[in-house]
């Protein structure tokens, strides 16, 4: 067999496979082109990319499905970024919601256009003018009236409750639409389990919350749990990457010495210059399904295998 | 990284010239952006069986089915024709074409409803649920 | 020899049987295994099976079969026409591997190579034999690999039948060159009415002998090579000339089961694994975010983007 090439990375990338609500291409307006803005992610507290549309403004979200290996045929071309990009209708509260926390604090009620701004993302402000968020505020916060004019002041207690409110909408949809809201993929088994009756009716929730939580800051998803009255989880479950599926080629390797020490980081970044076939297999198994990734970093490894 | 001011305007009055294309997600990476002559080689080889599509790339066997979009969605390939000098400037990209369904590949493995792309698919119901407007 | 079965589609693998002669379900029979085009970086691998009574190994002799290879093709096919005239007492069978299914076979996630494709094939073509009533008392087997190891395995698999298995048993056994021959002449025939699945006009037929080392064959391919697809399915891929070829003049292709040295094999696991650990959102920029994508998305491998 030849040997395999390096990848080179695609700096040439000029077009995206992308499947949008039709309420964010809809030709009909005027002037109402859409555009890909930045703004601050409310849980990375960095930019990610949204859509906005004018004239009836609406705020759309952009997700990116993507796996290693893949790349599209499209029509009679090749293109070789294989992601799939989706854009949805979003709820601007989601994306509002730090900024009114920041300015609550302070107590006291402000003009919204001067809490809802950011120097590092000047799309931010547009978020107003979406149709939808005016006339949604109120979930968040609370309104005064001085004058014709409008004042706001974050609310944590209606915010909890317009977020149960999705978290129980978010619930029955689980259900409905029959989620896999258990541990998910097993890592080598791939065995998934479907049936509803085999979940505690706190899967659910638990794993509706987690879907919010998406959108909300640390604090604000630690609050929603309490609210929902769902205790917290003392030790999560150690976090696992998603594993590959295992190779039916690479099963048991014969070890015929001590192959632990494959397993530090040491080995991952310096593998000796001359290895044997032994050896050589042993780097090419996947060894995901094998050590948990927490082990190259936990010094008890080492300590143990004396 | 690129200045948050600048924005990517998507020129959607093109949505109406657009073409309808087929699309194919492989199971690879093509290290290469531009034509082939993919109607030739491969969409005149597909096998349509019962349950799956079978077809070989570079001489490896790919199994795959047909995914549509989710209701209320479209497909869109978009492109970008003029890349601006620098990331202050708003960029544009145009609607090259549009599609309603595509076809996804796996190495080997029957295509089934645990596949990555097929599960993505329920996103959009799902956002409606975490993103709709909820009622007083 | 009716190959319309394997030229309706070409891609799959496709058995072709002669009517079983009476006489071979009531007399001790002998049965002769050969293939042909197993070198040839075009077109299928064939595998023949002969038989016939053991009471008819001098007729057969008689008739002057020989090893297909030191035959010409004008050659061959008379001699093939003499088998098909003999049908009162001789049967035979083929298997024709199509070059996709070598392809696809030999380069698949768990490979399966020439060698254990060839042995399933040949034990697959004798217990055709036996499952039509054919009286199997002999076997013999030319063979490529170590013969002594393919004896074994097959008198294992078939119990109570006397196998040979030897080098250029073509040459020494007539029932063997029967074989051999019905296994050329199909392959023979093939690659000259191969009909591409693929849309490519027309396609120069001047293939030479197939083999990589003949120039005209070389020639072919470097005429007929497509940056991205490489080949049509009538080229077995894991030739390593075809390989080269694609890998010097066509777009590289990466797949998740490459292979690596054990080096870059061992970064890469650990890059990947570190990326799915901590699998942050928005390109995973910001340091003080500890905040682990939940896994409805990780599973859908759905994330969020910072650029277009």
């Amino acid at each position: 067999m030849a040997t395999k090439k390096k990848r080179i990375p695609n700096m040439q990338n000029d077009s995206w496979v992308v499947i949008a609500a039709d309420s964010a291409i809809e030709t009909q307006k005027q002037d109402s082109d859409p555009a890909f803005v930045r703004l601050r992610n409310p849980v990375t507290d960095a930019a990610s990319l949204y859509m906005l549309r004018s004239g009836d403004v609406q705020l759309f979200e952009v997700k990116a499905f993507e796996e290693d290996f893949h790349s599209w045929f499209v029509g009679q071309t090749v293109q070789r970024d294989g992601r799939l990009l989706f854009v949805t209708p979003m709820d601007p509260l989601y994306l509002m919601l730090p900024y009114l926390v920041k300015a609550g604090k302070e107590g006291k009620f402000q003009p919204v256009d001067q809490v809802v701004m950011d120097e590092d993302f000047p799309a931010c402000s547009r978020l107003l003018s979406c149709t939808r968020s005016l006339s949604s505020l109120h979930h968040i916060a609370e309104e005064k009236e001085v004058g014709g004019l409008k004042f706001h002041r974050y609310s944590q207690e209606k915010t909890m409750n317009w977020l149960k409110k999705k978290v129980e909408r978010m619930d029955t949809v689980l259900k409905a639409r029959n989620i896999s809201v258990g541990e998910g993929v097993k890592s080598t088994t791939y065995i998934r389990v479907k049936s509803e009756s085999d979940y505690h009716p706190e899967d659910y929730l638990r794993y509706a919350h987690g879907m919010i939580s998406e959108y909300l800051s640390e604090d604000l998803s630690k609050a929603l749990l309490k609210h929902l009255q769902l205790p917290e989880l003392t030790s999560p479950k150690e976090p696992e990457p998603p594993s590959k599926k295992r190779k039916l080629s690479e099963l048991p390797v014969e070890a015929e010495e001590d192959y632990t020490k494959f397993n530090s980081a040491d080995f991952a970044r310096k593998p000796p210059k001359k290895m044997t076939s032994a050896q050589k297999s042993l780097a090419k198994v996947d060894k995901t399904g094998m050590k948990s990734m927490s082990s190259f970093f936990s010094p008890k490894v080492k300590a143990e295998k004396k | 990284m690129s200045c948050n001011s600048s924005v990517t305007w998507v020129n959607v009055s093109s949505v109406g010239q657009a073409q309808r294309v087929q699309l194919h997600l492989l199971p690879c990476e093509i290290e290469h952006n531009g034509p082939a002559q993919v109607s030739q080689y491969l969409t005149a080889t597909i096998k349509d069986c019962k349950l799956e599509k079978t077809v070989s790339f570079r001489g490896r066997g790919l199994k795959g089915q047909e995914l549509i979009c989710p209701q209320g969605y479209t497909g869109l390939v978009l492109k970008e024709t003029n890349k601006p000098g620098s990331d202050q400037e708003d960029r544009t990209v145009k609607v090259a074409s549009v599609f309603d369904k595509l076809i996804y590949w796996n190495l080997e493995t029957p295509p089934n409803s645990d596949d990555t792309v097929v599960m993505a698919m329920d996103w959009p119901d799902l956002a409606e649920a975490i993103h709709g407007p909820v009622e007083d | 020899m009716d190959l319309s079965p394997f030229e309706s589609d070409n891609s799959v693998s496709c058995r072709l049987v002669s009517e079983i002669p009476d006489v071979c379900r009531t007399e001790d029979c002998c049965l002769g295994i050969d293939e042909a085009g197993r070198g040839p970086v075009l077109g299928p691998m064939v595998y023949g099976i002969c038989f016939c009574p053991v009471s008819k190994k001098q007729e057969l002799k008689d008739s002057k079969v020989a090893d297909s290879k030191t035959l010409s093709e004008v050659e061959r096919e008379n001699l093939f026409q003499k088998i098909d005239e003999s049908k009162s007492y001789i049967g035979w069978a083929l298997q024709i591997l199509s070059p996709n299914t070598i392809s696809t076979s030999m380069l698949q996630r768990t490979k399966y190579n020439l060698n254990a494709l060839s042995h399933d094939t040949a034990i697959d073509l004798v217990q055709y034999a036996l499952d039509s009533g054919v009286q199997l008392k002999e076997v013999f087997v030319d063979t490529v690999g170590p013969a002594d190891k393919y004896e074994v395995k097959l008198s294992k698999r078939f119990p109570g039948i006397d196998v040979t298995v030897r080098p250029k048993a073509d040459s020494l056994f007539p029932i063997v060159s029967a074989a051999s021959i019905c296994a050329k002449v199909a392959r023979d025939r093939v690659v000259k009415g191969w009909n591409f699945s693929e849309d490519m006009g027309d396609v120069e037929t001047d293939y030479g002998s197939g083999y990589p080392s003949d120039p005209k064959t070389k020639a072919w391919l470097l005429k007929y090579l497509e940056p991205v697809f490489g080949y049509p399915q009538f080229v077995r891929f894991s030739w390593s000339t075809a390989q080269t070829l694609m890998d010097s003049k066509g777009v590289t292709v990466h797949w998740d089961d490459d292979e690596e040295d054990g080096e870059k094999g061992a970064q890469r696991q650990n890059n990947k694994s570190m990326l799915a650990y901590f699998s942050a959102s928005a390109g995973g920029k910001d340091q003080k975010s500890t905040h682990q994508t939940h896994r409805f998305f990780s599973d859908r491998r759905l994330k969020s983007l910072d650029t277009l």
